[in-house]
């Protein structure tokens, strides 16, 4: 199953402490260093656990993880039937 | 109505409470003085061959001066610069607080036990270690009381939790055996500043203060030494608590393994250890490595945009 939005802002919350209050689908997340590059391992990890896909080095740009409408999308189209 | 004397494990908020009760009209708290630490440092002694303690306490035994005697002249030379010090502040009662004091709570006790009313607080470990870390990376070395730990423990995280299993077990202990003790746990001040401090001011006996809190944050008047971050806040929040959900997720596993046990014999939830294999720390090595790279090529695209 694809990951959800609420599944993605629960882990951003409470796993690398993003203030989800103030973070909407298009606010930048490595950029606005609201997550730094420690956090950013353990999201991709999480990712790669949810979608059962191994991420290769193609994949790993700012323009596919910047954004949770971005990881979203990312996630539906990486995730294994 | 006797001193206060506070305890808490370096970053566990003691700079905080302590201008808390700077701030109240009868109690004088001063900036770090080490003058209790001081005076638990005469009291070392070393334990030579058969049992043998070389030092202060044994070797004025010899003299004909008994523990007692020696407690009371330490504890009288020692109050009495906190009592001078209340004097001249215009208060009727000293607090006391020194952070690296908790490596000497078995000694401090000796000292004051029955005379003070012991305020005891308590954070959670990894933020304390986070904490510490940054204390160290920006004064650049160690307090002489973590020698031991960093010489024993070749990673500094690693020696700051057990400094923290540490002094947190000897502060706990003191909590449980003495009758005027109270603890005060770092989360809950800063979330509920007001009825934490009214808790306290209630255990040493004085009244509730409703201003206490604004002119605690406001005053820049007692400088010395102490946490410097308190006075960049004129808020007390809790943007301090649970940073340690930031620290890379092996580097939590490392911690929660040394100061979970302590953590819940704190009352503090342990924290959750995932297993990890070393296919997964591979993964992760990789994984960063990648970040990095993004994180240069985003870095690229800006400088060429300019």
């Amino acid at each position: 199953m694809a990951l959800t939005k609420d599944a993605l802002l629960t882990y951003l919350q409470k796993k690398l402490r993003v203030d989800v209050s103030k973070v909407d689908d298009d606010s930048e997340l490595f950029s606005s260093g609201l997550i730094d590059s420690f956090a950013m391992v353990d999201l991709l990890v999480f990712l790669e656990k949810q979608t059962g896909s191994k991420l290769g080095p193609e994949h790993i740009t700012v323009e596919n993880f910047d954004s949770v409408s971005r990881i979203l999308s990312f996630a539906t189209e990486h995730t294994k039937a | 109505m006797g001193g206060i004397v506070i305890l808490g494990t370096p970053r566990s908020g003691t700079t905080l409470l302590r201008r808390i009760l700077d701030a109240h009209p009868n109690i004088a708290c001063p900036p770090e003085t080490y003058v209790l630490s001081g005076a638990a440092r005469f009291l070392h002694e070393d334990t030579f061959s058969r049992g043998l303690r070389i030092g202060a306490l044994t070797g004025l035994g010899y003299a004909g001066f008994s523990e007692d005697e020696v407690l009371g002249r330490l504890r009288q030379f020692a109050f009495g610069f906190l009592d001078e010090h209340a004097a001249k502040a215009g208060k009727t009662r000293w607090a006391h607080k020194t952070a690296f004091d908790a490596f000497y709570v078995e000694r401090i006790r000796k000292i004051c036990s029955g005379h003070v009313h012991f305020v005891c607080l308590k954070r959670h470990g990894l933020d304390v270690v986070g904490s510490l870390h940054e204390l160290v990376d920006k004064t650049g070395g160690f307090v002489e009381e973590l020698h031991h730990y960093v010489r024993r423990y070749p990673e500094p995280l690693v020696a700051y939790a057990h400094a923290w299993v540490d002094t947190s077990t000897a502060i706990a202990k003191l909590a449980h055996a003495e009758p005027k003790a109270m603890t005060v746990t770092y989360e809950e001040l800063a979330a509920d500043p007001q009825r934490v401090v009214d808790g306290i001011l209630e255990f040493v006996g004085e009244a509730p203060d409703p201003g206490l809190l604004d002119r605690a944050l406001t005053d820049a008047s007692s400088v010395g030494f102490g946490d410097w971050k308190t006075y960049s806040k004129r808020k007390i929040d809790t943007t301090s608590v649970e940073r340690w959900r930031k620290l890379p997720v092996p580097t939590q596993h490392e911690l929660a393994e040394i100061c979970n046990p302590t953590l819940e014999l704190l009352g503090y939830a342990p924290v959750v250890i995932e297993d990890e294999d070393d296919e997964d720390a591979r993964r992760r090595y990789e994984l960063g490595l990648l970040v990095n790279r993004m994180r240069a090529a985003k870095a690229e695209g800006e400088s060429s945009e300019t």
